[in-house]
């Protein structure tokens, strides 16, 4: 072929048989389903921070931002080796000669460099936050949101210029498909396409069923040792979960220690008050706490970085204090913690989780530990842990 | 199929356009700097280290014989992933404050454990082929 003998004498040439438009078709279809189910699951955590007025979070299930951001980090880690994978099997295509050989070929491959550089941009800083590591200067939760609309777009955008590419490969049995070489298959005498029927290649050691696998065993070692920190019974596997839920205090992480929010004078304070404004306001002091009947609720602690943990929590339904004020199960409640500054020293109640939630004073039948938001904290359900509002200060119901 | 076509590619070009837009718009000089770089570091550290390794390594890995090869490849590819995510674990092992409950195991020893259990897996499954191709060899 005439580009083949054009090309210099150096350029590399990949015969590995392992490689084949069946193998990529059949990890890209995986490595897609994952990125889909992250967007979903990531867009619906956004929606916790950011929710509508008009359509606050549902309280029920109490579990479901546990499941959906639990999948959502889980789901991401296993995308990590799955992506490098897949662009293992088309590394070759890197090497095409000549590099550009019409505008329509090099917006194609300028929305490939894309996908790649995001999608793999998008897996490492993801991971990294999980281990609390920001080595760059930008803001984590917007960056990550933006790179996802540009990962799935370039994702959507490669499916489709692939399109006849990922049916060859999905109806070809990985025995007798093409090889991938950086020859493009319509221009390789030795592609089916162009050879009529052709023997399968051969492959002595390792072959394209075994590779997919020992890809496959890979991957679900990681999902097995790591997923214990979401799913709890699979804790004693956790041989790389980064998060023990055992190891924290009164059995549940923390996130934001009690020194590190700078309140480990205030919220120990004799004094400490919690201020109820509203339109008939009041205030709480400890010995307030000491006399108010607690009710008991099961409500799980569940991080955005994906671990949670099921624990027990006893105190005050918000809803009573709110009805105390002069509100109702439809007033908008703001909390704010004694943490000064701090993007999460206050959140907002509103809809469903105004009657669900509670003024948290125990955990697991002890009395909240000073990490845990020690005198006074928010805990609802289907909510992220860091909205669980820590060391509460002043409630205002409107 | 050019409906199907059009039909991913124009809600994937409109997500890919809005995405960047917000990116470009939102993020401060300095910061999309930085993204820019790592953006470009990403590419150029897989397509310029990790894949041309992953290649030699195989290069190399056909100087052995076939039927052992086959469970090496498995084996290294199956390990190598693993140790992909265990490297920044091992990194970032015992940094943080004890109530996060955070990174507190020995990384290190527990992929030392995985990469034993998935060489013995190997070992394992290429003993019973030794044992299998040396009945078939004897024949009944």
């Amino acid at each position: 072929m005439e580009t083949r003998t054009s090309r210099p004498g150096w350029w590399p040439h990949f015969q590995s048989p392992l490689r084949s438009t069946a193998v990529t078709a059949r990890l890209g279809r995986a490595v897609g389903i994952c990125f889909a189910v992250c967007f979903v699951t990531g867009m619906l955590s956004h929606y916790q921070y950011h929710p509508w007025t008009w359509l606050p979070e549902p309280a029920h299930p109490a579990q479901a931002y546990r499941v959906t951001q639990g999948l959502h980090v889980a789901t991401g880690v296993a995308t990590i080796p799955l992506l490098l994978v897949k662009l293992w099997s088309v590394y070759p295509s890197l090497f095409r000669w000549p590099p550009v050989r019409s505008l329509r070929h090099g917006l194609e491959r300028l929305s490939v460099l894309v996908l790649v550089s995001s999608a793999l941009v998008q897996l490492t800083t993801g991971f990294l936050n999980t281990l609390n590591w920001y080595p760059w200067p930008w803001s984590f939760p917007s960056t990550h949101r933006y790179l996802g609309y540009v990962v799935i777009g370039s994702i959507l955008l490669h499916v489709a210029m692939k399109l006849p590419d990922i049916k060859y490969g999905l109806q070809a049995k990985l025995v007798d498909a093409d090889v991938l070489t950086e020859i493009p298959w319509d221009e390789n005498p030795l592609a089916h396409s162009n050879a009529g029927t052709v023997p399968p290649p051969e492959m002595p050691a390792l072959d394209r069923r075994g590779l997919l696998v020992a890809a496959g065993t890979g991957v679900g070692a990681i999902v097995l040792t790591t997923i214990g920190q979401t799913v709890t019974p699979l804790a004693g596997l956790g041989l790389l979960a980064t998060r023990q839920a055992s190891k924290g205090p009164q059995g549940v992480p923390v996130n934001k220690t009690a020194r590190s929010a700078r309140v480990l004078t205030s919220a120990r304070a004799a004094d400490w008050t919690l201020e109820v404004v509203g339109p008939r306001p009041f205030t709480l002091t400890l010995a307030d706490l000491e006399s108010i009947e607690s009710v008991s609720r099961d409500f799980p602690l569940s991080c955005v970085e994906g671990w949670s943990v099921g624990a027990q929590w006893a105190g005050i339904p918000l809803i009573d204090l709110v009805r105390r004020a002069g509100g109702d199960a439809s007033s908008r409640v703001d909390v704010s913690s004694l943490q000064p500054g701090g993007a999460y020293n206050h959140s907002t109640l509103q809809g469903p989780q105004v009657e669900a939630a509670l003024f948290a004073t125990h955990l697991n039948g002890q009395r909240l530990d000073l990490d845990h938001g020690y005198p006074l904290r928010l805990i609802a359900p289907n909510r992220p842990g860091v909205l669980n509002t820590k060391w509460l200060r002043r409630v205002e119901v409107s | 199929m050019l409906k199907y076509r059009i039909a991913l590619a124009v809600p994937g070009a409109a997500l890919l356009a809005f995405g960047v837009f917000r990116l470009v718009t939102q993020l401060e000089g300095g910061d999309l700097f930085a993204l820019a770089i790592w953006l470009a570091v990403a590419v150029a550290l897989h397509d310029g280290v990790v894949a041309p390794v992953t290649a030699g390594t195989g290069l190399l890995l056909t100087r052995v014989a076939p039927a052992p090869r086959r469970y090496l490849q498995g084996a290294l590819l199956a390990g190598g992933l693993i140790t992909v995510i265990a490297i920044p674990l091992i990194g970032r092992e015992g940094t943080q404050p004890r109530s996060k409950a955070i990174l507190l195991r020995d990384y290190g020893g527990n992929l030392m454990l995985l990469l034993g259990l998935t060489a013995a897996v190997a070992l394992v499954l290429y003993g019973f082929r030794v044992v299998r191709d040396h009945r078939q060899g004897e024949g009944p």
